[in-house]
């Protein structure tokens, strides 16, 4: 009995012997490990990679690493050629491209414009769950006129086809894809990955930018919770984060070995339900607007990162300054209660606010505007569901007024199509909201090729946007990725393409 | 004996069935559908036609009935299918990630008995001393404290601060020993502290019953020496009502992991759960509620079992 105590005793002693040893090695083990690869923290894991869908920023940060379309940004946030080696307007409807000679898939065989016929024949063919089937709906026909040329003809002029050539949804695969094995010509190449945990993708040496990518790979790894991401960034378990919460921004600034990348990129704005009650009337969507002082919902929501926003959502970068005072929603109390009164409603009324307690941002925004409606005497009941409800809730039209935040996918106006075109509702707009004025007017920006008179458009729209009250725009919110500063050549790209910051991958260095 | 497990076995197959129809139906009910939701991330909206498409694709638009059906007949063979959001075998992923938090739990029970069948056998034999009163109440305040604050506290002192461990995360023992036992320590002693609490208490109040009963009286009258007495006649005793109460806790503590793995991004079966979860991924939600519900059950059975070998009047009631 007394060895076995013994031995048990000593057996404790070497445990925690070991313990200890372990937790002095591992800081010279980490150096060593880091090398050419970089820990990128995501927020959440990739649902799918499938090419041609949009399930969400961090697959689309994974999909830019794997895959690349003929267009592409560089770190200035310019349009350029990417597969595509050029291009040229034979005229307003016909696009020629030239492929680069030296583009490859991982597979080995050469970017043909066979594939590319394949690729956008896949995410315009019926059935296709692809992002952009409605946008590329434009394409008329799409030929290989050799080996490396192809010829797409449109069945109106675009101003932003080429923007479109470049998301991230609109990637050129080899056509021997099969549905398990989808191959494409980025960067990397798709290594080990285990659902919900972490991708590994590993240096394409092929890849027709020479030398790059510089870094050897990159393991993704997932951390759902926005400060276990930000821990984990501290404690030296990854060297670079999407998403830094807007509470860490200050000690980011302060580190001397962090370093931040930001932007205003994506907006907070409120939708309505309007096929019944008050909010039917544009004068009480009106009130609502004079009624919020926006800069309290930065402060509270955001930790005061981002900008109070009054009116329709121009994103930073846009070819266009829309600003126009005339038409913009400014802290104004008095004007809303007039508005009210007018439409009929001087002693306000009860609705439902929908928001989702998934999302702090979204909840606390949902806080401030309660606070500030209850005082022009709408006196809203707070709905959170999780977000999964939250999407459905707002598809059906289960709501009064509803908080939401979103970003577009390029920067220019007609990045708000799919929030304002009536013709393809979705939770993402008002419930029962049509207006034919402003759907011509988007239709009109995107096919005028003039400049100016896409201009003029635009203003018209922003004043649309402003009469018509189809969204309450509430603030731009600040979004930025934190690194160590071992991490060199990182950029974020500007206003709505931050989404599309992965296009830097290829550029980024670690020391 | 025969007719006491068949009818115990019986009885565990028949909560399963009821189990996995009730997971069935809260599905059915549950607002959020997973096709829009897929589709519906990133800043876009998806066409109704995409979602409809989707929504074919992942068999959403059979019938109710049949799909409750091929649930059922798929469950009895242990087949769950795949994941409607990425098409990946869910018992593969169960096969993966199961051991991980059964690792958990079986590495904080481990540190639990360690600590607290010692520590409560102690404030048991001296009741009411300084050490009793010191003891039980940090294990009161223990007690109050939940996982996931021990947690995050646990990662901003030993990953943010002091920078000892990482922060959570998880690698393969496999790929690395000394990097896995490090991601391990954390979640293990968080899990680990609230049974410990529990041990704790149960073992102090058995010890303190124990003691008072005529035959440790006469043990002692014997002349044996008092560690004897202790180990023989209060310890071995007392220690039937702690296993049980491990035994239970073991069940409940599949649940309770939910929120460690999430604090600690440990890929554990509960943090699949959450993802599926919030993504609508029914299979894969049936699939995980199933497995816990059939280990809790399971657990139950073998205690039940136990306890009829102990004592033959269970096997008549």
């Amino acid at each position: 009995m007394k060895d076995t105590l013994t031995t048990s005793r000593r057996s404790v002693l070497v445990g925690l012997g070991a313990g200890l040893a372990a937790l002095a090695l591992p800081r010279g083990l980490r150096a060593q490990q880091t090398g050419g690869v970089l820990r990128f923290g995501l927020s959440t894991f990739p649902p799918s990679l499938k090419p041609f869908d949009n399930t969400g920023g961090a697959a689309n940060t994974v999909k830019l690493s794997i895959f690349r379309g003929l267009m592409g940004y560089n770190a200035a946030a310019e349009l350029q050629p990417e597969v595509a080696e050029s291009y040229e307007w034979t005229n307003p409807q016909t696009l020629v491209m030239t492929l680069r000679h030296n583009a490859v898939f991982h597979n080995g065989d050469p970017v043909t414009a066979a594939d590319v016929v394949f690729s956008l024949n896949e995410i315009t063919k019926e059935g296709s769950t692809a992002f952009l089937k409605s946008d590329l709906a434009i394409i008329e026909t799409v030929e290989a006129v050799d080996d490396k040329t192809v010829r797409i003809t449109l069945s109106a002029p675009s101003s932003i086809f080429l923007n479109l050539l470049a998301n991230y949804c609109s990637p050129i695969i080899s056509a021997k894809s099969t549905e398990d094995n989808v191959i494409g010509c980025g960067p990397f190449t798709l290594g080990a990955q285990e659902r919900g945990v972490f991708i590994e993708v590993a240096r394409f040496a092929d890849f027709y930018m020479p030398d790059e990518p510089h870094l050897a790979g990159i393991r993704f790894i997932a951390y759902a919770d926005e400060n276990l991401r930000y821990s984990a960034l501290e404690a030296g378990d990854v060297d670079l984060i999407e998403y830094l919460p807007w509470t860490q921004f200050d000690t980011v600034e302060a580190s001397g070995r962090l370093e931040m990348k930001s932007t205003l990129g994506p907006f907070m704005f409120l939708l309505f339900n309007v096929t019944d009650g008050p909010f039917a009337d544009p004068r009480v969507r009106q009130a609502v607007g004079y009624a919020i002082e926006r800069q309290d919902v930065v402060d509270a929501a955001f930790a005061g990162r981002g900008e109070p926003l009054y009116g329709l959502p121009n994103p930073e970068g846009s070819p266009f300054d829309l600003a126009d005072p005339e038409h913009e929603f400014t802290y104004d109390m008095e004007k809303a209660k007039a508005l009210l009164a007018e439409a009929g409603y001087p002693n306000g009324f009860d609705c439902r606010l929908l928001a989702t307690a998934t999302y702090g941002m979204h909840q606390d925004t949902a806080s401030v505007v309660q606070a500030y409606l209850a005082m022009i005497g709408i006196n809203a009941t707070l709905d959170l569901p999780d977000w999964g409800s939250r999407v459905t809730a707002g598809t059906e039209g289960r709501y009064d007024i509803a908080v939401h935040g979103t970003s577009g996918t390029f920067n220019d106006p007609d990045a708000l199509f799919s929030l304002l075109y009536s013709g393809n509702p979705s939770y993402l707009q008002s419930f029962g909201f049509k207006s034919e004025r402003i759907d011509g007017l988007l239709m009109q920006g995107r096919t005028e090729p003039d400049v100016e008179k896409r201009k003029a458009i635009y203003q018209e729209l922003y004043a649309a946007y402003y009469e018509e009250v189809p969204q309450v725009p509430l603030n731009w919110r600040t979004q930025a990725h934190a690194m160590t500063v071992s991490v060199g050549g990182f950029e974020a790209l500007p206003g709505f393409l931050n989404g599309s910051t992965a296009f830097v991958l290829e550029e980024t260095t670690l020391a | 004996m025969a007719g006491f497990l068949l009818r115990r076995l019986a009885s565990a197959a028949a909560m399963l069935l009821v189990v996995g129809t009730i997971i069935f139906l809260m599905l059915v009910i549950v607002p959020g559908d997973p096709a829009e939701l897929l589709l519906s991330t990133g800043g876009g909206s998806a066409t109704p036609e995409a979602i409809a498409n989707l929504r074919a694709e992942m068999g959403l638009d059979q019938p109710v009935g049949l799909q409750y059906l091929n649930f059922l007949a798929g469950s009895m063979r242990l087949d769950f299918g795949t994941s409607i959001i990425d098409g990946s075998s869910i018992a593969g992923a169960i096969a993966l990630r199961l051991p991980r938090t059964l690792e958990i739990i079986a590495a904080g029970t481990v540190l639990a008995l360690l600590v607290a069948i010692p520590a409560g056998t102690l404030a048991g034999l001296r009741a009411g001393s300084g050490y009793d009163i010191v003891a039980s109440g940090l294990n009161a305040l223990l007690t109050s404290v939940p996982g996931f604050v021990v947690g995050t506290l646990f990662i901003y002192l030993f990953a943010q601060v002091l920078g000892w461990l990482p922060a959570g995360g998880y690698i393969a023992f496999a790929s690395d020993p000394v990097a896995h036992l490090r991601m391990l320590l954390l979640p293990a002693v968080t899990v680990g502290l609230h049974l410990a609490t529990i041990i704790f208490r149960m073992t102090r109040a058995s010890v303190l019953e124990m003691r008072g009963h005529d035959w440790v009286r006469t043990a002692t009258a014997k002349g044996l020496t008092r560690r004897l007495v202790v180990r023989r006649h209060i310890l071995r005793n007392a220690l039937g009502p702690v296993i049980t109460v491990v035994g239970m806790q073991l069940g409940i503590l599949l649940g309770s992991t939910v929120l460690v793995e999430f604090v600690y991004n440990w890929p554990g079966l509960s943090g699949m759960l959450v993802t599926a979860v919030e993504q609508r991924d029914y299979p894969t939600v049936r699939a995980v509620i199933l497995t816990v519900a059939a280990i809790f059950i399971l657990i139950n059975l073998v205690i039940d079992i136990l306890y009829s070998l102990l004592d033959p009047r269970i096997r008549l009631q």
